[in-house]
């Protein structure tokens, strides 16, 4: 298999205040991973466990303070910012927590931002956007704004505008704290689905005990650093199988 | 493009509360400036027909000489053939009227006391063709058709001074053309003000002949020339000019604005004011632009780190906001051109002139174009 993202002894630390050199708190310390394509991985841990600065660091929005990462092969510390926007543009697709919709753009417009970024023709632009909104099941609702769709809707058009330009990657942060049951249940099967229908690639933080259900592999963060990564066999789906030890400590 | 356009668009109307005001202060900006750019306009307009109709005219013609040195004699430096120049002229396009003048100056008396005057003599058929009326205080203009006494207007100073009214007489003493002494008596028909006192404690007008009499001289200072309108001042002083060097003399044409020292004066300095107006206008006005685009940013900061996030180079989102700003901008000054067009269209409408009219005194012989 081809690996997507090679994450080599990475350590981020913040600084906690002005004086960036003093008080530095470690987010993240030493953590290695390596994800091949299409996979479904998730990144599990309490809150402050270094779950978003692992997804920032691997999704190029942040750079590490040592140790580096590597997508489809490529040093991402070499690249410039401008060099580091093009690969995220072309190479990653984002999910966020709180959907991130642009709100004023209809649902069929925000699915079509990334390929209009990428200066993709209008004819070509548009039928990948019926495309996608087909794959996440609304192409009813295309010509609707974010105010005017539900919690569940606005998460299944961000996952839409995720996948749309087909990256090699899709980080998917939290992506159903903000979900009811029903919503959330619909939305891990709508990526899970995309993952085997499409082969896409998918890391998601998340200590929702609903999304690690689905999860082949399970990666386990406390305190910045990786406690365990854990590979889910189909027959130990039940309660007292890895699954639930691993949501049970994630939680803990 | 398109798609940043129409998002720019939409983005601007998204708080609908805050770019309605936003869109006020810049049309109220830009309609201020309009008002107050018609009001100096329409007052420049003022200022220039007044100048025009209180005797300078739309062109004056003088000989050469008259600029180049000091008089030896008393209109040594006049026109000579000025019936002919003014047959000449009178054939021209545009020209409604021709005003020969003598400019001269002297001494008057009362029997008892005695000052000095500077004279204009005038046409009075000629000069009230063209609306160069002059400011009675008190008595009557002067009639070109008395056959008695030769008449004379005189400035309220004069008149103070010289403790005359209208119908009493002075004897007025001036150099002739050939260096001697002549004197007539006139009698006092109307009393002057002019509005400047320097001018009002020196000022008398009488009939050209009269004064071609006391001066001993067939010649005038200046042709005055009346045109149907302003703005063909150019024009008429184009086509008079070649016609001109045909004259035995040397002349000179002036326009009115290279005459109209005062006006030049008084329109440099309120273009100077409106120029300071506009300046602090367009500051408030950006002031209040950029605190709402600065709002809207720091209000859209996940949604900018969101477009970051998914590869949107930092320069288109750069342009977005400028965009915005175009949008706003354009719309601010959409709004305010109806806007200031609309109030402009109610005042003329209600009848309210700004300024008002009753501050030009003279009578307009031309309407604004």
């Amino acid at each position: 298999m081809n690996e997507i993202v090679s994450v080599e002894a990475v350590t981020r630390r913040f600084p906690l205040n002005h004086d960036r050199t003093k008080n530095l708190v470690s987010a993240l310390s030493e953590a290695s991973l390596h994800v091949e394509a299409g996979e479904f991985l998730a990144i599990a841990g309490p809150s402050g466990s270094g779950k978003t600065t692992l997804l920032n660091l691997i999704g190029c929005i942040d750079q590490p303070t040592s140790g580096r990462i590597l997508i489809e092969g490529v040093d991402t510390s070499t690249l410039s910012p401008a060099r580091m926007s093009v690969l995220r543009r072309e190479k990653i697709g984002f999910v966020f927590q709180t959907f991130n919709l642009i709100p004023v753009f209809t649902a069929a417009e925000n699915v079509e931002y990334p390929l209009l970024i990428q200066g993709i023709d209008s004819r070509v632009r548009r039928e990948r956007v019926a495309q996608a909104l087909e794959e996440v099941g609304l192409s009813a609702r295309a010509n609707h704004r974010p105010d005017l769709l539900s919690g569940g809707e606005r998460q299944r058009v961000a996952v839409a505008r995720a996948i749309v330009h087909r990256p090699a990657l899709v980080l998917a942060d939290e992506p159903t704290a903000n979900l009811d049951t029903h919503n959330a249940t619909q939305l891990i099967d709508l990526m899970h689905g995309l993952n085997r229908r499409l082969g896409l690639t998918f890391i998601f933080s998340t200590h929702d005990a609903r999304l690690l259900e689905h999860t082949e592999r399970i990666v386990r963060l406390c305190d910045g650093e990786i406690q365990s990564d854990t590979q889910v066999q189909s027959n130990t789906l039940n309660e007292g199988g890895i699954r639930g030890q691993v949501l049970a400590s994630s939680l803990s | 493009m398109g798609k940043f356009l129409l998002l720019a668009f939409r983005n601007v109307f998204r708080n609908r509360r805050r770019t309605i005001m936003t869109l006020i202060m810049v049309g109220g900006g830009v309609a201020g400036l309009l008002l107050v750019g018609g009001f100096f306009a329409r007052m420049f307009w003022g200022l220039r027909e007044s100048t025009i109709n209180d005797g300078l005219g739309h062109i004056q013609i003088f000989t050469a000489e008259h600029f180049n040195r000091e008089e030896k004699h008393v209109l040594d430096t006049g026109i000579d053939n000025w019936r002919q120049v003014a047959a000449t002229i009178q054939a021209g396009r545009h020209v409604r009227g021709i005003a020969p003048r003598i400019e001269f100056n002297g001494m008057l008396s009362n029997g008892v006391k005695s000052g000095v005057f500077m004279g204009s003599a005038v046409d009075p058929v000629a000069e009230n063709s063209l609306g160069f009326t002059p400011r009675l205080e008190s008595g009557r203009d002067l009639d070109s058709k008395s056959g008695g006494e030769i008449e004379a207007l005189i400035g309220a100073g004069v008149a103070r001074s010289m403790n005359v009214k209208p119908g009493d007489g002075l004897t007025l003493l001036a150099v002739t053309s050939d260096g001697a002494l002549n004197g007539i008596d006139v009698q006092v028909v109307g009393v002057v003000n002019t509005g400047f006192k320097e001018m009002d404690d020196r000022y008398l007008r009488i009939t050209l002949p009269s004064a071609q009499r006391l001066l001993q001289s067939d010649r005038v200072t200046n042709l005055v020339v009346g045109l149907d309108r302003t703005e063909n001042t150019d024009m008429v002083a184009a086509e008079l000019t070649p016609s001109l060097r045909g004259q035995p003399q040397q002349l000179v044409l002036k326009k009115w604005i290279d005459l109209a020292a005062y006006y030049k004066q008084v329109r440099s300095l309120f273009s100077t004011i409106f120029v300071f107006l506009g300046v602090i206008v367009f500051f408030m006005v950006l002031m209040s632009s950029v605190n709402t685009l600065l709002m809207t940013m720091f209000e859209r900061t996940r949604e900018i780190g969101t477009m970051l996030a998914m590869g949107t180079p930092r320069a288109w989102i750069m342009s977005l906001f400028i965009l915005e700003a175009i949008v706003l901008g354009v719309l601010g000054a959409i709004v305010g051109v109806a806007g200031g067009n609309l109030i402009g269209f109610l005042l003329n409408h209600a009848g309210i002139h700004l300024p008002p009219q009753s501050l030009w005194p003279s009578t307009f012989s031309t309407s604004p174009a």
